[in-house]
């Protein structure tokens, strides 16, 4: 380091280690520690009742401070966010009595000002006593790693409460419900209209409209259980998948992009949908829909479905931005993954642990690390998926193939048997007359163009030396002895004196050879050209055209001898002996020189191809020996070496390679994004405040213990322990957090509104044992029961074969679901009650539905279904409905060129436009769609002029609305007004219009046929270019395109009443 | 202060988007005994800080990328004395770089030239001869440093406080927490010129807030808000027949269903019309004198084959344009204006597109200072340039051949910033880095710090401007952050 930088780097090179290297723990002067009792101390009656005096409020069952418990032997001996506190054997050393003793500095006096007095000297003494003899805590003295927060205890089946009005409850749950109004003074509210319901239900399951028809038949029919009649078919329309899905989707923060600066697409994130809708369709039981997204891949003999499923792990943002540590981002995906499952499945905060121990919930810091281990050795992978469409195409492609293979081979063998001998003979007569095929030649003179000095020595090698400017040609004539040739040879030649020992002068010996030409009295033709090694996309024939762009060079492999041979067209050369004048073309386009440094030239009149050397000194020796007295070994070199140079033979050698090349494979993106356990586990560590470059304290995989213990099936636990320890019938959380979730889509709100946080930060719920009753229902008959029955994972031949998988139908969403929407809780009106403006303005009571503005996907679906413009497939690729041009140029790099879908694509269901993370599509955004960055348990409903703006003038609302409009006019010429209002308030409300309302929409009418009949082309633009029919004029299909697109932009339009 | 779930019901009594339906809806609401369904805080937008703001909106210029503070803002004559020396490996030992090598890293001094300007005695590069002139009214801090290392992270990080996803910004706190002052214009608007950042619409969301809090995207060409024409064909006339048969219709349904959404509905209405008119009256310039448009260089010529990445069809003009614009939305009431320009990210020919950036950015920047002061806007609109990081005294050499191009890398240690106007000390220059640039070495600021003193100046105590999400009281400041008093005037 020079002197003077020294200086100036001093006094700043402090300022920046501070912050790069972790400050040693100050020291502690042990010196002024009480001394430890002289005596035997007893945990249990001595300690035990120390600690829990002073030191459990804070660091208990229900608070650990920094990580640390005091309550729990296992936890106490570990030691906190910062290490071990107790050093059995040596109190002095025990940061517990450094503590207590006020003796760090840093952290203060424990138990602090306020939550406690301080230990007196005698009984710092003990504790020292305590820890010198051993820190010994009998298991007998051991507490319960519980907690007593609500969400910690097992579900229980609370009898049912008795109610006033039993004419009310038309199940359990509504006996719940009564109860509580009961007991809070109010009411149920009456039934919903059947319209509305109608319509209620069928936004809730399939988030599609009914048709007027569907309305019509519900309204008239005689039936008592119509509603459930209906309710099933809902459940079993394929279209419950895609609904369903879409909620599922916003959990596994699923999209079609990686995020960050580079944002690339995902070209087959898709497929992992698809198993969403195809599993909820199928009703696959959810311990199974848990299991297979958890650890599909760990299942024994994992289906492609079931590794397709555990691609919820490869849903989390990837960043590929230059210069990012690969190490940081797999950190942050593998703390994604863990938080994940902590909101998904347990409704835990976990995120709030991974960087100190949780203020609220008994979850240390090291327990999330030890959660976070199960997703440590995570190694993501893209695996083949074929459909089964595409699976039987390949099978055929594959077969087809063979049968090509074996007829080329079959050729192949024939022209060994029959022609090959043959061709041999017909060789052999030739070259047992040339055994030494190559002749040197000696050079007459040799010039540079650009000046370079060319010597030529005795054996026929000229060494370049002197000047080396760029793109030399060398003129070299040589003299040629008599007789007629059929190739030349130039070899090229190491040296000592040029760089890199040559063959060429470039700095790393490398040499380009662009184009080769002979004469003798006429130039010489070449109709082929091979070498001994050619570099990648420098073949040797690129040195027989005229283009200077492309020539013959050999890097990596400079440094050594190489030979190019040339097979000329015609025999050259004369009965006298002549003149042979070579000329050596080296162009270089691209900057340094590139000549040749030493070479020699050859010549022969064998046979072509040319031998690239002279026959091989076994063959030259065989071939001298009369035909029939060569030895069988000597047949075999001769024949051994034939084939290697025989022409036809290397055709049909090459044609079965090219063949084999083509070998049907599936196209690149027939694939699914999986993930493998790694072989060998990374280890783990807790993350010091999160920090990826902080590791602290080696842990292991272990579930949380204030949770059921987990049974694993090795020694070590694995991710699909983990998985079906989710799912265990003892783990009160995941049944209580997924029937939370889905009452929570029925009615607006969680019978825990806080649906990601079931800790003590959440909201506790608002009917605890219809929660529980719930939850105990959904689980009925747990998984482990049907595996010790002798059913694996995999014991049906397909998970999607519905409904018929289990005699004991456990974890079912659509029975849970049917429960529930067959009450007479959910049938109840929505309207506001003014008394209950007052008494329970959130609902929270359920005295009446929840008015609720549907998703942003489900608005896009209303608005195709209304005007008829919906696509009816169910799965697949992600498409691109229009949007502004410039909107995804404001990604960077314009990573997301949006191209438009073309066709019924364009007209898909809002779950199917494609996701791109860092330009999401504009109206899924303006309406509240997640941001995929983290999983999202529910949904924010703004209510923004965005919003009016979109559904008002967006081209694809627009276009809604005039093939709506279309609709009504197109529904029979004698029609009135008023029968094309009724009409269309049936297709988009779902119910006959009021006599005002009627009376609004034909002023509306009205007012707009006036405007446009005054406006032709005005309402021409508004018609667009869709054709009128027979009788409808131009104005008054405009006026009623503004009918539909007034009806359209209702706030009943878009909300599930 | 409230869950989002409940704000985002509520979002039309404390947000300024529905400012005009406020007293419209509030008589709705009061005639069908509604309005006591809400908490008495929620009174109509704007709504009131902790204690009297200096500040009422703020320009927030985003340098995607990150601008080299030592070529424009932090003179280190030192590095030029140290010019192509190594750094000692204990320097390095400890350093992540994105590109650089640590082998091979010398240290590059500035091409630049660095003068005094003002009474205050602000030294500035020469990239920046118009600033200069305005060296008395801002406010210098050359000791910002930050905790993320790349560009989305570190953006995020200056935005919204926290290197990750899912926070709200910085304007959609101030919307949130003020409400906003315009009638009939979003209350956080965002201007663009040129191609895309890293950061794209997160570094304007509104995270989990309720998304009429979210930066609204001015853009650039066709209308000035996505969706803001009428259909083909749909004159202002049918568009208000329109807009009263679903007043009227909704009307209906809000006497029998007395949902107060239905009303904030009806109001959202009222408000997207109203834009419609609106913001193009906002974009039309052809109110502005010559005069003005000269003075933001709205026509300037602009260089041509210069800039790198940050370049494209018409981004002078685009840039000097927004600027302006940005004055007539603060004019207008806005609350939050977000200007984006990519990309200031010279990892190689520094001198050239620095200064093409510089050149962009200059004459506008000073033009708005200099506009909003004679107009009496610059007390109560707060003015900042900021990127999300600085750049190192090393040099950064890709390709290895050219020295004339080179770059330097990723920096978080140390940056500068400044700001105008809003209560913030004009002719302040604060803070100090080492010799080199390298790291604060006295008064060091951290982003959170940065934004504890703007929301400050905008009458909050950060560590009260927080929101319950996901167990945890979530705050522009994280979970730090100390306002820098000496940075008040």
């Amino acid at each position: 380091m020079p002197d003077r930088l020294a200086g100036t780097i001093a006094f700043f090179a402090l300022t920046l280690l501070v912050g790069a290297i972790r400050a040693e723990p100050p020291r502690i002067d042990v010196a002024k520690l009480p001394p430890a009792a002289e005596k035997k101390v007893e945990f249990a009656t001595e300690i035990q009742p120390l600690l829990k005096k002073n030191c459990f409020s804070c660091h208990g069952a229900e608070a650990q401070e920094s990580g640390l418990r005091l309550d729990h032997k296992k936890r106490a001996l570990d030691g906190g966010d910062h290490g071990k506190v107790i050093v059995p054997g040596k109190s002095a050393e025990s940061r517990l009595v450094h503590l207590i003793a006020g003796l760090d500095a840093e952290t203060g006096l424990m138990p602090p000002d306020g939550m406690g007095t301080p230990l007196t000297t005698a009984e710092i003494g003990l504790m020292r006593a305590w820890i010198d003899q051993g820190a010994n805590w009998p298991d007998s003295a051991e507490s319960s790693a519980g907690s007593d927060h609500w969400a910690f205890q097992p579900v229980k089946r609370h009898p049912l409460p008795r109610v006033g009005d039993p004419s009310w409850p038309s199940s359990p749950i509504d006996a719940f419900i009564l109860a509580r109004l009961e007991r809070e003074k109010l009411h149920a509210s009456p039934p919903a209209p059947r319209a509305t319901l109608l319509r209620r239900i069928y936004l809730d399951l399939i988030g599609l409209l009914p048709a007027p028809e569907d309305v019509e038949a519900f309204a008239n029919s005689p039936e008592p259980d119509a509603y459930e009649r209906l309710v099933d078919r809902l459940l079993a329309s394929p279209r419950f998948g895609e609904r369903w899905g879409r909620y599922w989707l916003d959990e596994a923060r699923y999209a079609d992009s990686d995020g960050y600066e580079k944002d690339r697409p995902r070209p087959f994130a898709w497929r992992y949908r698809d198993w969403v809708i195809n599993s909820l369709n199928a009703d696959l039981p959810f311990d199974k829909f848990t299991i297979e997204q958890v650890a599909g891949d760990l299942l024994p003999g994992a289906t492609l479905t079931q590794q397709t499923a555990v691609g919820f792990h490869r849903n989390t943002l990837h960043n590929t931005e230059g210069g990012i540590d690969p190490e940081e981002d797999r950190v942050k995906k593998t703390i994604d993954r863990t938080n994940t499952i902590g909101t998904v499945w347990l409704g835990l905060t976990l995120g709030c642990t991974q960087c100190h121990s949780h203020k609220y919930d008994p979850i240390s810091q090291r327990e999330y690390y030890a959660m976070y281990a199960f997703f440590n050795s995570i190694d993501e992978q893209d695996i083949d998926a074929p459909t089964s469409d595409q699976a039987v195409r390949l099978a055929a492609d594959k077969e087809a193939h063979m049968k090509r293979l074996a007829e080329l081979e079959s050729i192949l063998k024939e022209y060994e048997q029959n022609n090959l001998p043959a061709a041999q003979a017909a060789w052999e007569e030739t070259a047992s007359n040339a055994p030494a095929s190559w002749k040197p030649l000696s050079v007459k003179s040799a010039q540079s163009a650009r000046g370079a000095t060319l010597t030529a020595e005795p054996d026929g090698t000229v060494l370049v030396s002197g000047t080396n400017e760029n793109s030399d040609i060398y003129t070299v004539e040589l003299s040629l002895p008599p007789g007629m040739y059929t190739a030349i040879r130039l070899e090229v030649l190491p040296d000592d004196k040029l760089p890199s020992k040559g063959p060429g002068r470039a700095p790393h010996g490398n040499f380009v050879l662009t184009r080769l030409s002979a004469r003798v009295d006429a130039e010489v033709a070449f109709v082929a050209a091979r070498a001994d090694f050619s570099q990648d996309k420098c073949d040797v024939n690129l040195a027989l055209n005229d283009n200077a762009g492309d020539f013959w060079a050999v890097v990596p492999q400079t440094g050594k001898r190489h030979v190019a041979v040339f097979d000329a067209k015609q025999p050259f050369g004369a009965d006298s002996g002549t003149s042979l004048t070579l000329t050596l073309d080296q162009t270089y386009p691209n900057g340094a020189p590139h000549n040749i440094g030493k070479f020699r030239v050859w010549v022969t009149s064998v046979r072509l191809p040319a031998p690239l050397e002279g026959l091989p000194e076994g063959v030259a020796a065989a071939l001298a020996v009369v035909k029939e007295q060569r030895t069988d070994e000597q047949r075999k070199t001769i024949a051994d070496y034939y084939r290697t140079i025989d022409g036809e033979l290397a055709k049909l050698t090459k044609a079965i390679a090219d063949h084999m090349a083509k070998t049907p494979s599936l196209a690149a993106d027939v694939k699914a994004q999986s993930v493998v356990q790694l072989e060998k586990p990374r280890t783990t560590n807790v993350l010091i405040r999160g920090d990826f470059l902080s590791p602290g304290d080696p842990v292991e995989a272990q579930t949380l213990s204030v949770l059921p213990a987990r049974k694993s099936r090795g020694e070590k636990p694995d991710r699909l322990d983990l998985a079906r320890w989710l799912v265990d019938p003892a783990n009160p959380l995941t049944p209580r957090v997924a029937v939370n979730r889905i009452w929570q889509q029925l009615f607006g709100r969680g019978i825990v509104f806080t649906s990601d946080d079931f800790g003590k930060q959440g909201e506790r719920p608002s009917h605890p044992e219809l929660l529980d009753w719930l939850a105990a229902d959904f689980v009925r008959e747990s998984v482990d029961r049907r595996m010790a029955n002798g059913e694996n994972d995999n014991s049906t031949s397909s998970p999607y074969s519905p409904l018929t998988t289990h005699h004991s139908p456990a974890w079912e969403l659509k029975r849970l679901i049917r429960r529930i929407v067959t009450t007479s809780t959910y049938r109840q009106s929505s309207a506001l009650r003014p008394e209950l403006v007052e008494r329970d303005p959130e609902n929270i009571l359920l005295a009446r539905q929840s008015r609720r503005r549907v998703e942003s996907e489900i608005i896009r679906d209303l608005a195709l279904s209304a005007s008829g413009l919906l696509t009816n497939r169910i799965g697949g690729p992600s498409v691109r409905p229009p949007q502004p041009a410039e909107y995804a140029s404001i990604t960077y790099a314009g990573s997301a060129s949006w191209k438009e879908s073309t066709g019924a694509d364009r007209y898909r269901r809002g779950m199917y436009t494609f996701f791109q993370r860092t330009s999401p599509y504009p109206m899924l955004m303006t309406f509240d769609t997640p941001d995929t960055n983290e999983c999202a348990v529910r949904r924010m409903t703004s209510n923004t002029p965005l919003q009016a703006l979109t559904l008002w003038n967006d081209p694809a609302f627009v276009e809604a609305a005039q093939s709506l409009g279309l609709r009504i006019v197109g529904q029979g010429s004698n029609l009135s007004s008023r029968e094309r209002a009724d009409f269309a308030f049936q297709v988009c409300l779902s119910r006959r219009p009021s006599e005002a309302e009627l009376d609004d929409v034909l002023a509306l009418h009205e007012a707009h046929l006036a405007v446009c009949r005054a406006d032709e082309k005005g309402s021409s633009a508004i018609v667009g270019s869709q054709p009128l029919p027979p009788g409808v004029t131009t104005a008054d299909a405009a006026a009623w395109i503004g009918v539909a697109r007034a009806l359209i932009n209702l706030d009943e339009f878009i909300t599930r009443d | 202060m409230a869950d989002p779930m409940l704000l985002a019901r509520r979002q039309f009594f404390t947000s300024s988007a529905s400012g005009l339906g406020m007293l419209a809806l509030a008589s709705l609401l009061d005639q069908d005994g509604l309005l006591a369904a809400e908490s008495p805080s929620n009174s109509p937008a704007p709504k009131s800080p902790h204690f009297a703001p200096q500040a009422k909106s703020c320009i927030f210029f985003l340098p995607e990328g990150a601008p080299s503070h030592i070529d424009l803002f932090d003179p280190k004559p030192k590095l030029q004395d140290l010019h192509q020396q190594k750094l000692p490996d204990s320097m390095t030992a400890n350093v992540r770089f994105a590109f650089i090598k640590k082998e091979t890293a010398v240290l590059w001094g500035s091409q630049r030239k660095f003068a005094k300007h003002g009474q205050c005695g602000m030294e500035l590069s020469d990239f920046l001869p118009h600033l200069a002139t305005c060296a008395d009214d801002i406010c210098l801090i050359r000791s910002m440093h930050t905790d993320a290392f790349n560009h989305h992270p570190a953006q995020l990080m200056m935005m919204s406080g926290v290197p990750r996803f899912g926070r709200p910004t910085m304007g959609s706190w101030l919307t949130y927490g003020l409400g906003s002052e315009t009638e009939n214009l979003p209350g956080y608007v965002v201007l663009t010129a040129g191609r895309g950042g890293s950061g794209g619409v997160s570094n304007w969301s509104s995270g989990f807030l309720p998304s009429t809090y979210q930066g609204i995207l001015f853009r650039g060409q066709g209308e000035p808000v996505l969706n803001l024409a009428s259909p083909p064909g749909v004159s202002r006339d049918l568009q208000q027949q329109n807009l009263e048969a679903i007043a009227k219709l909704n009307r209906h349904r809000l006497d029998e269903m007395h949902d107060p959404e239905i009303a904030s509905r009806i109001a959202s209405y009222e408000l997207a019309f109203r834009m419609q008119a609106a913001a193009p009256e906002l974009i039309d310039l052809s109110q502005e004198s010559q005069k003005t448009l000269d003075m933001y260089g709205v026509d300037r010529p602009e260089p041509k084959g210069k800039g790198g990445r940050g370049s494209g069809p018409d981004v002078f003009k685009r840039f000097a344009t927004n600027c302006l614009l940005a004055r007539r939305l603060v004019e207008r009431g806005v609350r939050f204006v977000t200007m984006v320009h990519a990309s200031w990210d010279h990892h190689s020919n520094l001198d050239e597109e620095l200064g093409y950036c510089s050149e962009m950015a200059d004459q506008p920047l000073a033009a708005l200072i200099k506009d909003l002061k004679q107009r009496g806007l610059l007390d109560s609109t707060l003015l900042v340039f900021a990127g999300e990081f600085g750049r190192t005294p090393l040099a950064e050499n890709r390709g290895g051949v050219m020295p004339e191009k080179v770059g330097r890398d990723h920096h978080p240690f140390a940056f500068s910033v400044w700001m105008a106007g809003g209560g913030i000390k004009p002719g302040c220059i604060y803070g100090k880095t080492d010799e080199i640039g390298w790291a604060p070495i006295e008064n060091p600021v951290h982003i959170n710090d940065f934004h504890a003193t703007i929301l400050n100046l905008f009458g909050f105590d950060h560590k009260r401007l927080s929101v319950k999400y996901k167990g945890l009281n979530v705050r522009l400041t994280d979970q730090g952050g100390k306002v820098v008093n000496d940075l008040l005037a």
